[in-house]
């Protein structure tokens, strides 16, 4: 308990000091009167008085002195002195200061912007209570691939009704549903939950209820169908009244009753997705018409399904009680009995792993290029960092002299590596808060980056205790890395001998030297292996541009038609569909019309396998049902035949366009023109051969690819794009072809529009988001060793400044002193980037699953990146190599 | 400073402020210094000075407080005295003490 009195009456002090002294002086001063007036009243005089009164007190400044020190905090004290010292020499050499912070800024800012991706993606866990208790299911072929965690409904079903080890089973699905709003139909995200969902989340609702077991069944609860809404949906659509539960809402035209409202913090088990409406998941056929999972039975897997455990069953116990169901479970929702044979000799088998973060599939996706960015901002902070360690080494050995007069003259080494370590202290915590100004900004753009073409996903990358943890650490080891070594270094014993040896002793300045070297060394290999790193990718990322994409995608927009929930059907949308291509086609600027069900690289595909006979067959083409003028809209070349026309009614025969590809495979010998292929029993004429297209991604090529006509589709009320060629300025498109479509077709949603560029874009936004980071980086790396090379050179050499005024005045010439402090350089970045250079080619085996047509040893990346960093080395080295050679010896001798 | 006088021990300048504060009552600074002076009867080499960072000690341990007052000659000083938990402490403290002369006296008597 003293201490506590101690501390409190300590830190009390501090904030009245100039109080406190005051009260001191005065105190002192009653004194010293006290004791004249009583050596006067003995006799003395006025002066013998007083000088006999101080002599009896002693040291009057030494006792002040000792007083403040038990009074305050001198560690405190001393603390604010070194700070304001620290901040005073960083005053002085201001370029220095903001190359420091700025460098760091930039290591800290990058790793703390890509750690909160990884931690909004990864790390975080849903905000529900006990998500430790959280398990995701999931199943294998034991002996094959990885884990699966889509479920159909039949087994998911199935498995909702084992309580043994869990409390409550939930089956999600992430969807978007069509809303009437007041203005027509909108999109919104939403999710389909199963009935013991909000139970399996222990979410409770900011409004009504959430829904129950009892919501979700075939048709709904008694009245219907209920929904959830989100407090965000509350409160756009709603403002907040309080009697929206009992509410409307029409989704795919059908009616859902508003139960409870959820608040906002809960986003679903998804962490990816903001779903502003839950449905129950027996509303699917309703949702998803005219299609609908359910009805595909066990062939349909759609379900994520995670299950909350009951508290005292461990995740081992879990395993082993779904290892013991699998069996029941197959039997049970499997009516196939062939099918359940297969799975089970191919192993078929549940399990469970931990769920407490939730399921999202982008976590598989990104996973490896986000811990690719992660090393990589490591290795520019760490790059950062030995330059700034370098550089700082390189100033307190320009203060040696003054270090070791204060160490002679009874200086504690503490106290020197104290005053010290509080300049690196400063620059760090500059340096870190500089860049947790960035933050926000950058990891807001790398989310955007890695969610790409995904419009309905979302990342959450708020900054939690988590992440500052993250920040705390780093910013620890940046001060120990940049102020403890140079610290100790700087206050080092053989530093003293040195000064008592005299201060030019060769040797042992070689020796002294070795680290910094070494430091210096390895920062060039570093930057070199950025630079090879960040030249691999950007080669590979050109190479992927470059690639020939069999169409043209500049000026062509794709317009997002929803036609599943409108009236028309049939032959009458084909007449739809060839009157909105007639409506466009007049709008200005508009070349070309067709319409595409997946239009190239917008992330999804369809294939099916076409034959001749039975024995023939090329499986795995890429299919695609288009409109009349596709070919043209996209330029790609149409070989030979002709192109489908509005007239190909599901009256004449089925047509079929193939790839060059396609026809190569199928009519190795004759023309393709005329011939019939199969597919599922159907036969087609092919009318026409076009050129080859990337398809699916730039990074797969080329692949046989066949096109069906939408005049003779069967589908039920398809969707289609709008594929629209522009043609001079795009301005005004968007509105008129939105207005088109809400004139012709009240119901359906207001159409997304994208250019074709930015799907490609999106398609590989990995790679561009690798390449592009790498790149700055690896700029970054470049200007930063510059810095360090010519910083610590510029010391190095004005500390040899008398030196070479001896050198010159025995008659060195010039060239020969630019020589002299140029190869101080020359070897040290030889020497790292022969490190680099060896560490790159290791290393780069990591980048070889994200190269595209590029070797991880490609020999001109690794000459291209030698040659900049030495360009960049040299420059830097020259600069104070030539000033060296400028010193004026009869100066220079002077001086010393 | 004369050869015959001893250095304050560590720690015993507490005890004879404390013991200084019990007897005399409420005291400044320097009455408390001549105080010790003359009790000791000049053989130990104090400087007065050193008075204030151990009043300052046991001010902050909560033994001792202080308050300006006026002098007997009618001057400003500021008067130190004892409060509750210093009397205790001064009782532990002279238990403490006399425990270890004791010690050292027998220590060192002559042996026979």
């Amino acid at each position: 308990m003293e201490w506590v009195r101690i501390l409190l009456s300590r830190c009390a002090a501090l904030f009245r000091r100039h109080r406190l002294d005051e009260d001191l002086d005065d105190e002192l001063r009653s004194h010293i009167e006290l004791a004249v007036e009583e050596n006067r009243a003995r006799g003395m005089n006025e002066q013998e008085a007083r000088t006999a009164a101080l002599r009896a007190f002693g040291g009057l400044t030494q006792t002040k002195e000792i007083y403040r020190v038990q009074r305050g905090l001198p560690f405190l004290e001393q603390m604010g002195r070194d700070l304001r010292f620290g901040y005073r020499q960083l005053r002085r050499s201001p370029g220095f200061a903001i190359t420091a912070i700025l460098t760091l800024a930039l290591g800290v800012g990058a790793n703390t912007a890509v750690f909160s991706l990884i931690n909004g993606l990864l790390l975080r866990p849903l905000p529900v209570p006990h998500a430790e208790e959280l398990t995701l299911l999931q199943w294998s072929w034991s002996r094959d691939r990885g884990p699966n965690y889509s479920f159909s409904a039949p087994m998911f079903r199935a498995l909702e009704k084992r309580h043994e080890v869990f409390q409550s089973v939930a089956g999600f699905s992430s969807n978007v549903f069509l809303v009437r709003s007041g203005s027509g139909n909108v999109e919104m995200p939403a999710a389909l939950v199963s009935g013991q969902f909000f139970q399996a989340m222990e979410t409770s609702p900011l409004l009504g209820r959430c829904l129950t077991p009892q919501d979700d069944q075939p048709g709904g609860g008694s009245t219907g169908f209920a929904v959830v809404i989100s407090e965000g949906l509350w409160q756009a659509w709603f403002n907040r009244a309080p009697d929206v539960v009992g509410r409307r809402l029409y989704i795919a035209n059908a009616p859902f009753t508003v139960v409870g409202v959820i608040p906002k913090h809960f986003n679903g088990a998804d962490p990816t997705r903001r779903p502003d409406i839950y449905a129950p998941l027996w509303a699917e056929p309703v949702v998803n018409a005219p299609g609908s999972n359910i009805a595909e039975g066990y062939h349909m897997h759609w379900l994520r399904v995670i299950a909350r455990r009951n508290p005292d069953v461990s995740l081992e116990q879990a395993n082993a009680a779904l290892r013991a169901a699998t069996n029941p479970i197959l039997d049970e929702s499997i009516p196939d009995a062939k099918w359940i044979r297969d799975a089970r000799s191919r192993h078929f088998q549940l399990a469970a792993e931990p769920g407490s973060n939730g399921y999202s599939y982008l976590r598989s996706a990104f996973v490896k290029p986000l811990v690719a960015v992660f090393s990589l901002c490591a290795a520019m902070l760490l790059l950062a960092c030995l330059n700034l360690a370098s550089l700082l080494m390189a100033r307190s050995a320009a203060r040696e002299r003054e270090l070791a007069t204060r160490l002679a003259m009874g200086a504690t080494r503490i106290r020197l590596i104290q005053q010290l370590m509080v300049e690196s202290l400063l620059i760090a915590l500059l340096g870190t808060a500089a860049g947790l100004i960035t933050v926000p900004i950058v990891s807001r753009a790398l989310a955007a980056f890695v969610l790409g073409n995904n419009r309905s996903a979302t990342l959450d990358t708020a900054l939690d205790l988590r992440a500052f943890a993250f920040v705390a650490l780093t910013a620890c080891v940046v001060i120990a890395a940049i102020g403890l070594i140079p610290a100790l270094r700087a206050t080092s014993k053989d530093l003293n001998e040195q000064i008592k040896s005299g201060s030019h002793a060769a040797t042992a300045r070689e020796r002294r030297r070795l680290l910094p070297r070494i430091l210096m060394g390895l920062e060039v290999g570093l930057a070199l292996t950025l630079v090879v790193g960040a030249g691999l990718l950007a080669t590979s990322l050109a190479r992927l541009y470059h690639t020939g994409l069999g169409f043209d995608p500049k000026s062509v927009v794709n317009l997002g038609l929803n036609m599943g929930k409108q009236s028309l059907d049939g032959q009458p949308l084909v007449q739809w569909y060839q009157a909105y291509d007639d409506s466009l086609s007049r709008l200005p600027a508009v070349k070309s019309v067709s319409f595409a069900a997946f239009p190239p690289m917008s992330g999804s595909l369809w294939s099916g396998d076409l034959g001749i006979t039975s024995s023939i067959s090329v499986g795995g083409v890429y299919l695609n049902r288009v409109a009349p003028a596709y070919f043209k809209s996209m330029r790609i070349p149409l070989l030979s035949g002709r192109d489908f026309e509005w007239s190909d009614t599901p009256a004449a025969s089925r047509k079929i366009v193939l790839s060059r590809t396609a026809a190569g495979r199928l009519f190795p010998a004759q023309s393709a023109i005329g011939q019939h292929v199969t597919m599922d029993n159907v036969s087609y004429e092919v009318i026409a051969v076009v050129g080859d297209i990337v398809y699916a991604s730039i990074r797969e090529g080329a692949h046989a690819e066949a096109y069906l006509p939408i005049t003779q589709s069967e589908d039920h009320k398809p969707s289609y794009m709008a594929v629209v060629r522009l043609e001079g300025s795009p301005v005004g498109f968007a509105a008129a072809a939105r207005s088109l479509a809400a004139k012709m077709a009240p119901e359906i949603p207001t159409p997304e529009i994208m250019t074709m560029s930015s799907d490609i874009d999106a398609s590989i936004s990995s790679e561009r988001m690798m390449a592009m980071l790498a790149m700055f980086f690896a700029v970054c790396a470049l200007l930063v060793t510059a810095i360090g090379l010519y910083g610590t050179l510029a010391y190095a050499t004005a500390r040899r400044t008398s030196e070479i005024g001896i050198r010159m005045a025995m008659g060195a010439r010039r060239t020969e002193v630019v020589g002299l402090v140029f190869r101080e350089n020359a070897w040290l970045v030889a020497g790292g980037s022969l490190a680099g250079l060896v560490v790159a080619l290791l290393a780069s085996q990591t980048l070889a699953s994200f190269l595209y047509g590029t070797s991880v040893r490609d020999p001109w990346v690794m000459l291209a990146s030698v040659l900049a960093l030495g360009t960049v080395a040299g420059a830097a080295s020259l600069i104070p190599a030539i000033r060296a050679a400028r010193i004026d010896p009869m100066a220079a001798l002077r001086e010393e | 400073m004369g050869e015959n006088k001893s250095d304050v021990l560590q720690g015993t300048l507490d005890l004879m402020v404390l013991k200084t504060l019990e007897s005399m009552g409420p005291l400044h600074g320097y009455g408390i210094a001549r105080r010790i002076e003359q009790v000791s009867g000049n053989t130990l080499a104090l400087n007065q000075g050193t008075i204030y960072p151990a009043l300052l000690r046991l001010e902050q341990r909560g033994w001792i407080k202080s308050e300006w007052g006026t002098s007997e000659t009618n001057r400003r000083a500021k008067f130190y005295s004892l409060r509750r938990l210093g009397r205790k402490q001064l009782e532990t403290e002279t238990r403490n003490w006399e425990r270890i002369a004791a010690t050292m006296a027998r220590f060192l008597a002559p042996s026979e």
